[in-house]
């Protein structure tokens, strides 16, 4: 085995993560692009040589479950390394220093590295009751928000509450609670890695892409990365021949679900949902909600909380009819009860013709005189 | 009451006349609906009807095939029955709104709006007729303007099908149809563009059961042919109407 050549390498060694591993990361993550095989080079090389930059982690409105899902990436060893690499100057979750001095660390960043670092956020900003609801050091999340994300190089929002507004913005939002988009007004470059929690694996992959080619990857209209959020589940999913053959889990536990058919009638918001699930898996592809028969629930669309419950219906129910009622029995039954009221009109307008007129169509008088007809 | 002169109906059957119309001098035969009219008016009848019971087993599949999937694609064939008929209803709707505009008198926009005092009085005389306070619904040659304006709705849901469609085939779409992504944040994501979607289809089958009852009721007591009308183009008026609206 050569001897390593540089810092990172080096570094790699020491934390037994050999030469060869390493280049498997790099395939995997050139992989998940959709890239040639020349850009594993590539990778390998940006991520050997080119400085590290800075990473600040904001915890705000949220559970901390995007950290967890982050702390728990095992496997690319590598990329623990490459997120090691990155310089975490701030991390409410797992930094050493507590209190003034961690506060002093963020302060530092903000000032020192001023349009050079990276934000990350998680959790929503709440607006309401001025920022009350959520204070780190005494100042507003909002505040924070604006500060760091606003000087920064560009801002990662991770997990949909950091997107979207999430789970604290469901309706009735009573903490006023916003994604970072709208939380901070004018933000430059800003990607969201919606999910709840965010795939380790797809925060892993938009660094190293930041990394090797100094740019961000191609967006779609929601600030999400292609690579990871370009096809629906439903288009990538494994159970998608039994959708096409028109077989369904009818309910929970039935031979249908013990064989692994299509969840579509349980609820399933696979075909409206985008994100990488499929293909990647969670926790090392161990699985995905999909694969161990639970339908997908959308968690990284816009206002999922809102709009994709009843979690295990179709669609959403109709206004004035419940939550849990469901829209095309409420249309059928609507149409049928027009189709009766009007069956009846006819018939009601007829009979009573018939009754005025003694018969319809026989004339015994001269024609009455109606509306003028003619010209205006 | 004198019966209209034979020469009047040439090529069709002796229409009823309604007798409470002052026309005694008799009918005539007068070309209404042009061939682009009638034809839209069936294939988007046609396609609406498929689209629906594609669109309801694609929403609530309601038929389970047995044996392996790898010898079943009933969804699948739902599906692209379901793109294909979407295909024609969506040109059909498109040529018959761009007929609006460059089409035959009947067919122009002016007759689903009550441009005239007299087509936006005829409103409450029809709004009358059908709450059963008149007997006589007030005549016209092309529709009566209270079914103008409906139509008018109806062509809002059936664009509202077309695109709340579109965006959601743009989700797994490759090419070009790919363009009808940027309608998905309007809906308020593809979730909401289904819902709508189920909404709108409801109304239009509502639409439906309340347009043939009307249809049969008003046939009958204009007695001017209208169902016979959508085939032939040609209705059943008195003289000297050929010209009202105009």
């Amino acid at each position: 085995m050569d001897e390593p050549g540089s810092d990172f390498r080096r570094e790699l060694e020491a934390r037994g993560v050999s030469r060869r591993e390493f280049m498997g990361f790099c395939s995997a993550m050139a992989v998940m692009f959709g890239l040639p095989k020349g850009a594993t080079a590539m990778i390998a090389e940006a991520l050997e040589n080119k400085p590290k930059p800075t990473l600040v982690w904001l915890n705000f409105q949220d559970c901390a479950g995007n950290t967890e899902s982050f702390l728990r990436a095992s496997k690319p060893t590598a990329a623990e390394v490459i997120l090691d690499l990155i310089s975490i100057d701030y991390h409410e979750v797992i930094m050493a220093a507590a209190g003034h001095q961690a506060e002093e660390n963020l302060r530092s960043v903000v000032e020192n590295q001023k349009g050079a670092y990276i934000a990350v956020v998680e959790g929503s900003i709440p607006t309401g009751a001025n920022g009350a609801y959520c204070t780190v050091g005494g100042r507003s999340a909002s505040h924070i928000a604006n500060e760091v994300c606003g000087n920064a190089l560009a801002t990662i929002a991770v997990g949909t509450c950091a997107s979207f507004g999430g789970i604290p913005a469901a309706s009735p939002n009573p903490t006023g609670a916003l994604g970072v988009s709208d939380a901070v007004p004018g933000i430059k470059t800003l990607i969201n890695l919606s999910a709840c929690p965010v795939n380790a694996q797809n925060l892993t992959a938009t660094l190293v892409y930041f990394l090797t080619y100094g740019r961000f990857p191609a967006l779609d209209k929601l600030n999400r990365p292609l690579f990871a959020y370009g096809k629906s589940i439903h288009d990538n999913c494994e159970r998608r021949a039994h959708y096409d053959a028109g077989q369904y889990v009818e309910q929970w536990g039935d031979e249908a679900h013990r064989d692994g058919q299509c969840l579509y009638k349980m609820g399933c918001k696979g075909p409206v949902s985008f994100q990488n699930c499929p293909n990647i898996g969670w926790n090392d592809n161990t699985s995905w909600p999909v694969a161990c028969g639970h339908g997908c629930i959308g968690c990284a669309e816009p206002d999922f909380w809102d709009k994709m419950t009843p979690f295990y219906a179709h669609l959403p129910g109709f206004p004035g009819f419940g939550k849990g009622s469901d829209i095309d029995k409420v249309g059928f039954w609507a149409t049928v009860g027009v189709t009766t009221a009007f069956a009846t009109h006819t018939l009601v307008h007829l009979g009573k013709k018939l009754v005025g007129t003694g018969a319809d169509h026989a004339p015994e008088s001269p024609p009455e005189r109606t509306d003028e007809g003619g010209a205006e | 009451m004198t019966p209209p002169p034979a020469a009047a109906v040439k090529g069709g059957a002796r229409p009823q006349v309604s007798p409470r119309r002052r026309d005694v001098e008799g009918i005539e035969r007068v070309y209404v609906w042009d061939l682009l009219v009638r034809m839209s008016h069936w294939i988007i009848m046609i396609s609406v009807f498929m689209l629906a019971f594609t669109g309801i087993y694609i929403g609530e599949p309601f038929l389970i095939p047995a044996g392996p999937e790898n010898e079943q694609f009933v969804m699948a064939t739902m599906k692209t029955v379901h793109f294909y008929v979407a295909i024609i209803f969506a040109l059909t709707v498109a040529s018959r709104i761009a007929w609006m505009f460059v089409g035959s008198y009947y067919a122009r926009w002016h007759q689903f709006v009550p441009m005239s005092p007299r087509r936006r009085r005829d409103v409450f005389g029809m709004l009358k007729f059908y709450s059963l306070l008149s007997k006589e619904p007030p005549l016209n040659v092309g529709h009566n303007p209270l079914a103008g304006m409906t139509y008018l709705a109806v062509f809002g849901l059936y664009l509202t099908m077309i695109f709340t469609g579109f965006a959601l085939y743009s989700v797994s779409a490759v090419g070009y149809m790919q363009m009808w992504e940027f309608l998905l944040p309007i809906f308020g994501g593809a979730q909401m563009a289904r819902w709508i979607h189920h909404l709108a289809m409801w109304f239009l089958l509502g639409f439906v059961a309340h347009h043939i009852w009307s249809a049969m009721l008003v046939s009958r007591v204009e007695g001017m042919g209208l169902i016979d009308s959508l085939f032939s183009g040609y209705k059943f008026l008195p003289k000297s109407w050929r010209n009202r609206d105009e």
